[in-house]
């Protein structure tokens, strides 16, 4: 009954897992079958984390990855809270038809968000800067300058996302007992306690979740940056999964590539791992 | 604490309703912010190439039009394209929703050595980047002879972890005695499964079916690896690149944009009309865990 789903899954994930792992110990060309991978030790990792330039691309795409996942994370948290507050507790009209619009972005395929963006930000012809100029604000460089571009593709990546979080944040409001609330209140709680007395604490898990699936999702970032910026302007906008893509496949560098990715998968479970650690800590201490 | 005055009374009412009307203000203004860009897709779509390349910028085209998206099924095949998307999609979203079902329903009704074990180690997939194995994947599909073809896009992903674990948590809710029942009847295991089972779990499957379809749809770097450039088996996301450098520069905007509004169609209108089985689904499995 399990064996056609782990067959599968063993074949097309646990064993290019393996091959990943094996490949970045070899010196091997992804257009060469596997049987001419040449043995070269750890050359792959010193040559990646050295000072030549293999080395200087892998760090600054490294770094890139890791603002770019952070600053989406600390985005889309607490605008997820915010807006599923604003859903789950609005007895207005219009919160089902918010949570609609927001949850819709995220069902739209990223190639289509990224050209979308792409024309939105762009400086003459574009809408943003039109409406920066009518609230009193130059105009931004946005995708065209080194100092701006990983920011304008972590807002359209905040904008694409911050809906299924929020639907996550919903999710958790609801299972909150309405008691707490009210015993809260009878305490003579204002709203802003109530917050983080009551609701935010009771929400740890499903922060906990969220916080671990944006990871992952960010570190996935590909079209903006193969389509619009090419990894530039000047290195700043070239991502992980853009360079390990061009090192392995388009360069044939498997060898090279395969020790990106396992540097990737090792990162990966390095900062899984301290975000439930940092979760445990605090729920020890409460 | 005393009783309150009518003064007092009606000054809370007042406030409760200046609050409300406050979040209700809000609501509309991030309604406004998150639909902005795909509403300036659509308007972009409609506009003259002359339109496109003002500035500042036209907001509401003056003479809408649907040159571009004559102009996109010419140069891209918009048909073969999302022929091949619609393909790609169903064939795997039907894939998945086999071995989930199967795999979902032994994790959940069957006892045997190391199911745990094997569980977890299939869910971890669930946290696993694709770029990760991205590499000896596409060679191992090489190896297959399915590079540069549609079975290549589509074989390696016919089952995945989080179909599994979706389906697991709806079929430990079916009751024993109906499967009990049926193999008293002389039902086989996968007869069990599909007729009896399935049925039961119908939420959970169109969820299912719905998010692998729109994950398959809109997913890009895959393909675009597997078929190395073979336009012709190209899905609709992957001509919308190609539509890209056609023509650089804003010349291209409307293009793009009318391209763009059609990729995006299918998902969309998948999702605003079965929007409940999403939110149910992920807020019966996202969090409880």
């Amino acid at each position: 009954m399990v064996s056609p789903a782990v067959a599968l899954i063993g074949v097309f994930i646990f064993v290019p897992m393996v091959l990943t792992i094996w490949l970045s110990f070899h010196q091997w060309s992804t257009q060469t079958g596997f049987e001419a991978a040449r043995f070269v030790g750890l050359r792959n990792y010193e040559d990646i984390l050295g000072p030549i330039s293999v080395g200087r691309d892998f760090k600054r795409a490294f770094l890139n990855t890791a603002i770019y996942t952070a600053l989406s994370v600390v985005a889309i948290l607490p605008l997820s809270v915010i807006f599923g507050l604003l859903v789950y507790q609005s007895r207005v009209a219009g919160g089902q038809f918010l949570r609609t619009i927001l949850f819709s972005t995220y069902m739209v395929p990223m190639i289509a968000v990224a050209l979308v963006w792409s024309k939105l930000y762009s400086p003459s012809e574009g809408p943003l800067n039109q409406i920066l100029f009518w609230v009193g604000i130059g105009p931004q460089s946005w995708l065209s300058s080194p100092d701006t571009a990983l920011y304008s593709i972590v807002i359209l990546n905040v904008w694409q996302q911050v809906g299924y979080f929020t639907v996550l944040a919903i999710a958790g409001l609801t299972q909150i007992p309405s008691s707490l609330h009210e015993a809260a209140r009878i305490d003579g709680a204002n709203p802003v306690q109530e917050f983080f007395g009551v609701t935010l604490p009771l929400l740890r898990r499903t922060l906990l979740f969220s916080a671990v699936i944006a990871v992952i999702n960010a570190v996935q970032v590909f079209e903006p940056v193969a389509l619009i910026t090419q990894g530039g302007p000047a290195n700043s906008t070239n991502v992980l999964t853009f360079h390990i893509r061009r090192v392995g496949i388009e360069r044939a560098q498997g060898g090279l590539g395969s020790a990106m990715a396992v540097m990737l998968m090792l990162s990966l479970i390095v900062v899984i791992v301290l975000i439930f650690s940092l979760a445990r800590q605090k729920e020890e201490r409460a | 604490m005393t009783a309150m005055s009518p003064g007092r009374r009606s000054l809370r009412r007042i406030r409760r309703r200046t609050g409300n009307s406050l979040l209700f203000v809000a609501i509309v203004a991030i309604s406004v912010i998150a639909a902005f860009p795909l509403v300036w897709m659509l308007l972009s779509s409609l506009k003259t190439p002359a339109e496109s390349m003002q500035t500042p910028p036209v907001w509401i085209p003056s003479t809408p039009s649907l040159t571009a998206y004559r102009e996109v099924a010419d140069v891209i095949d918009a048909a073969r394209s999302f022929w091949n998307s619609a393909v790609i999609a169903t064939v795997t979203t039907a894939g998945i929703l086999v071995t989930s079902l199967m795999a979902g329903y032994a994790f959940a009704k069957y006892r045997f050595r190391g199911r745990d074990l094997l569980f977890a180690v299939l869910i971890s997939t669930m946290f696993l980047p694709p770029i990760v194995v991205l590499i000896p994947l596409f060679r191992m599909v090489t190896y297959m002879g399915l590079d540069g073809h549609l079975f290549g896009v589509i074989v390696p992903y016919l089952a995945n972890a989080f179909g599994i674990f979706l389906m697991r948590q709806f079929i430990a809710g079916v009751p024993d005695d109906l499967i009990d029942a049926a193999r008293v009847d002389g039902a086989s295991e996968l007869r069990i499964v599909f007729s009896v089972v399935a049925p039961a779990v119908i939420p959970a499957i169109a969820a299912l079916a719905l998010f692998a379809f729109v994950y398959h749809w809109n997913t890009y770097l895959w393909p675009l690896t597997v078929l190395q450039g073979n336009t012709e088996d190209y899905p609709i996301v992957l001509s919308l690149g190609r539509l890209l450098s056609y023509n650089r520069g804003a010349m291209n905007t409307g293009l793009v944009m009318a391209g763009a509004t059609l990729a995006v169609l299918p998902p969309l209108v998948l999702f605003v009309f079965l929007q409940r089985f999403f939110v149910d689904s992920i807020v019966s499995t996202g969090v409880k865990g």
